[in-house]
């Protein structure tokens, strides 16, 4: 089954903004 | 044996083009972001400031680079599936509504309704008429006043779809679209601190104005925090816009080109919705709510740039101007005469509804 873009970059997103709520992400790892 | 293993290498060929691909913008957007540092603080000659070169900029730049060199050495088309602007700038735009107050979204969405109603008329017909004028096929100028009235790439895509046009004919477009929106990612910012535009007429400027997301968040981000919020929000809203047209066309399209009875369904407005917007409300309103502290907040500010650097780099790489010595100069002298009527447009209309109409503060 092939993704829609569009969902799958809301997926990624929200993955991304879970692992930093819960604090796998630090700010300092991904310092821009 | 051979047929069953054909499809397999191919697979894995596409695997390893991907991470090779996606390794080597990862690579580019680190690059970038070391640039900016080097040059951030520095004076220019002709008083440029040093904040004008952003890391849109070195990012679009080191992308071009890597296009050129990829094509020379032959391997651009296998590495090309870990390009992925869309993919990138969407995510960057979603981790964005966690940064943004829902209130903003609402006042400011109020004046980028009025303004996309606007932009995206006057616009998509001056430019279908133009495109008239100087004889260019329906196709043709139904994509381009499409791009250049909506938001380039994708909304190219949309109505490609919409009017049935050929494949030479997006690919034409797609790169008359970053051809002018990476010049003005610079330029427009540079512009409104001549005129010393306040950041949310500025943003709502390039939003109006610059014709691709990627170059309208890019003009933000270089103009300021303020800038890149608005023109996100705005470019955004105007993208919104993309179904309808999408639908409008096709209904054209069968009608009165084609002739044909039946009519499109309007689900299409649905299907051509960019899905992403609602991640990027949902986004927003976790951060209003409280629910995204100051250190993940933090953290995901971050990552949306990081995931904007990835998207510029991808822009500069998927450049591609083969098309142009096929098509003539005719379709690019058009669209240069209706990007400036669209910035002068965009200009006075920003002005208007955000400097007085609808006066966004955050």
């Amino acid at each position: 089954m092939k993704i829609n873009e569009d969902w799958l970059a809301v997926i990624i997103a929200f993955a991304l903004m879970l692992l930093a709520i819960v604090g796998v992400i630090a700010p300092a790892w991904v310092k821009f | 044996m051979t047929t069953a293993k054909a499809p397999a290498k191919a697979q894995s060929n596409n695997l390893a083009g991907f991470l090779i691909g996606l390794a080597i913008v990862v690579v580019l957007a680190f690059l970038a972001r070391w640039l900016k540092i080097q040059v951030y603080g520095a004076k220019l000659p002709l008083g440029i400031p040093g904040r004008a070169l952003e890391y849109p900029l070195w990012a679009a730049i080191l992308g071009l680079i890597a296009n050129w060199v990829l094509k020379t050495v032959n391997i651009y088309d296998f590495v090309k599936p870990g390009f992925r602007t869309e993919l990138f700038l969407k995510i960057g735009l979603v981790l964005l509504g966690a940064g943004i107050s829902f209130k903003v979204i609402i006042t400011a969405a109020g004046g980028a309704i009025l303004q996309g109603i606007i932009m995206v008329t006057a616009v998509f017909f001056f430019s279908w008429w133009l495109g008239g004028k100087f004889g260019l096929a329906d196709s043709l100028r139904a994509v381009m006043s499409t791009a250049v009235s909506i938001c380039g790439v994708s909304a190219a895509i949309a109505a490609a779809g919409s009017v049935l046009a050929k494949k030479e004919e997006i690919t034409y477009i797609t790169a008359l679209v970053i051809v002018t929106a990476l010049p003005l990612m610079v330029i427009a910012p540079l512009i409104a601190g001549a005129l010393n535009m306040p950041e949310p007429i500025a943003g709502a400027w390039f939003g109006g104005n610059v014709d691709t997301t990627a170059a309208v968040v890019g003009a933000g981000t270089i103009y300021g925090e303020t800038a890149q919020k608005i023109a996100s929000i705005v470019k955004q809203t105007q993208n919104a816009l993309i179904g309808v047209v999408a639908f409008l066309l096709a209904l054209y399209f069968s009608v009165v080109v084609e002739g044909k009875k039946e009519r499109p369904s309007a689900g299409v407005i649905w299907q051509r919705f960019p899905k992403f917007v609602l991640g990027f409300i949902v986004a927003s309103l976790l951060f209003t709510f409280g629910l995204i502290a100051k250190d993940p907040g933090s953290a995901i500010a971050a990552m949306k740039d990081w995931a904007f650097c990835l998207a510029f780099v991808c822009m500069g790489l998927e450049l591609s101007v083969v098309q142009f010595k096929k098509m003539g100069w005719k379709p690019v002298i058009v669209y240069l005469i209706v990007t400036l009527f669209n910035t002068l447009l965009a200009l006075a209309v920003s002005w208007l509804i955000f400097g007085w109409l609808f006066p966004a503060s955050l």
